[in-house]
């Protein structure tokens, strides 16, 4: 068993685990953060998708023992409370959310992808989100509201630039 | 308190966090074989689920300074750390300009976060038949530095591999960094096909360099055999010319000499047909540059 302790989407959180704790676990059962979501447990799928020390990764090929003393961002932490984000009004404005299991994980690439390049291509979206599945097969709808919310960012951006001048 | 998956569990182990290759290899000299060493994880926790591998100690060396970085000298070539991830390297701009059939094999592995995860080493060690950065190593002529108890020894990545997930390495020794030979004048790539996921069925690395009128070519194909196939023949259909029509000569030459295996995945006159799909499309990619 092992001390740990790591900030939790801006929340400092501990706990004791054992070292083969996979971070998936860690936080979908020592944490409660149900968003991150189980499923293939191989690196396949991707829903278990989380920033960790600012990089996204799938958290079922990660320890606990190794995210001990950083930093975990899910889609909690870059939510806005009861208002939606300009990424998940375009999820659900264009219908790209079906049964919902997968969509944490797509909106916080998604939204990875916009802060770093708030103008990407279509091959850049796709290598993006290329780690990602979906079962329902939203991928159409995935796509036009990701080209939809970069619009958003994009305009963001240019605002902070203007009044920066 | 005793959470976790009741369905995917990994087995019991001490995890480590060394700081120094020292003490990696002490924790390796205590525990030989009980012990394995971690780059990114993605293979070896998934060989654990599996219950492939048990090892009771695991030593993550991603807090390891000097097998960071991935430095080029002039004159000498790069030598890439083995806690460098495949993500870091597709990043780096000289691999892609000098190197590029290794930018385009590591380009071409799995995901952007499995990129970001694993490491280039992690990769060659798994020495998995369709794992996708030993061809393009061998054909830079690449050499492996191991580290152990003995001090310090270099292997050619075409022995390394000695056979499926068996590479030439002791209990008590790591891998502290690949290295490959500077070259000027060269010319490369990679093209690997796929079937239903990003596993190679078959995939080729092609070098070709020119020093005044002479022309060495290096051709290793990857996932058509338990380890990495070198083809002579078809290097020497490249030195002699490369035209348009050579193409053709060395897909039909690859298919002729190449030996494939059969298994799940496909049978070997499949993979043969496969061996002259890559060569075709990667020496029209190649000769058109
Ligand atoms: C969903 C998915 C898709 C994939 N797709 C591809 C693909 O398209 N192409 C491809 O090539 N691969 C693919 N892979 C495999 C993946 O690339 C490898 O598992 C990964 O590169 C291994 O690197 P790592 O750093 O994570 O190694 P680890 O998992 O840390 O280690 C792998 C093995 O190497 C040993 N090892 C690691 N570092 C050292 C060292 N320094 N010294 C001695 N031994 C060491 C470990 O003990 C272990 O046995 C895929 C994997 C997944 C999960």
């Amino acid at each position: 068993m092992r001390d740990l302790a790591l900030m939790v989407n801006g929340q400092s959180r501990s706990l004791r685990a054992k070292d083969n704790l996979l971070l998936l676990d860690l936080l979908r059962d020592g944490l409660e953060v149900r968003s991150v979501k189980a499923a293939c447990w191989r690196g396949e799928c991707g829903l278990c998708t989380v920033l960790l020390n600012g990089s996204l990764v799938k958290s079922c090929l990660v320890l606990a023992a190794e995210a001990n003393g950083g930093e975990v961002t899910t889609v909690e932490g870059i939510s806005e409370g009861e208002k939606l984000t300009p990424i998940q009004e375009a999820f659900v404005e264009h219908g790209a959310t079906q049964c919902g299991f997968c969509t944490p994980a797509w909106v916080l690439t998604t939204h990875e992808l916009l802060k770093a390049n708030p103008n990407p291509s279509e091959k850049e979206v796709e290598e993006a989100v290329g780690g990602l599945l979906c079962r329902c097969g939203t991928y159409n709808e995935i796509r036009e509201a990701v080209a939809d919310a970069s619009k958003a960012y994009a305009k963001a951006r240019k605002s902070i630039v203007q009044r920066a001048r | 308190m005793s959470f976790g998956s009741p369905y995917v569990t990994l087995p019991d182990f001490t995890y480590h966090r060394p700081t120094t290759i020292e003490e990696v290899l002490k924790i390796l000299k205590e525990h030989g074989d009980e012990a394995k060493v971690m780059g990114g994880g993605v293979g070896l926790l998934a060989f654990m689920k599996e219950r492939l591998m048990s090892p009771s100690h695991v030593i993550d060396i991603k807090g390891v300074k000097e097998l960071g970085g991935a430095d080029y000298v002039p004159g000498r070539g790069l030598r890439i750390g083995a806690s460098v991830t495949i993500a870091e390297l597709c990043q780096n701009d000289l691999i892609q300009d000098k190197f590029t059939v290794l930018h385009e094999a590591l380009s071409r592995v799995a995901d952007q976060m499995i990129r970001g995860r694993a490491t280039l080493v992690g990769n060659l060690c798994e020495a998995i038949p369709w794992v996708d950065s030993p061809p393009a190593l061998i054909s830079l002529d690449a050499t492996v530095e191991v580290v152990g108890p003995g001090g310090r020894r270099k292997v050619p990545v075409a022995s390394f591999i000695k056979g499926p997930v068996d590479i030439d390495l002791g209990p008590e020794e790591m891998v502290a960094s690949v290295e490959v030979p500077d070259v000027s004048g060269m010319r490369s790539t990679f093209e690997k096909f796929t079937s239903g996921s990003e596993f190679s069925l078959a995939s080729i690395a092609v070098t070709l360099q020119s020093q005044g009128r002479k022309r060495t070519a290096r051709v290793v194909y990857g996932a058509v055999n338990s380890t990495p196939v070198r083809c002579q023949e078809v290097e020497q259909v490249l030195e002699q010319e490369t035209s348009r029509a050579s193409i053709r000569r060395a897909a039909d030459t690859a298919a002729d000499k190449v030996e494939c295996m059969s298994d799940v995945l496909a049978s070997s006159d499949y993979r043969k047909h496969l061996v002259k799909v890559v060569t075709t499309k990667a020496l029209g990619r190649l000769l058109q540059k």
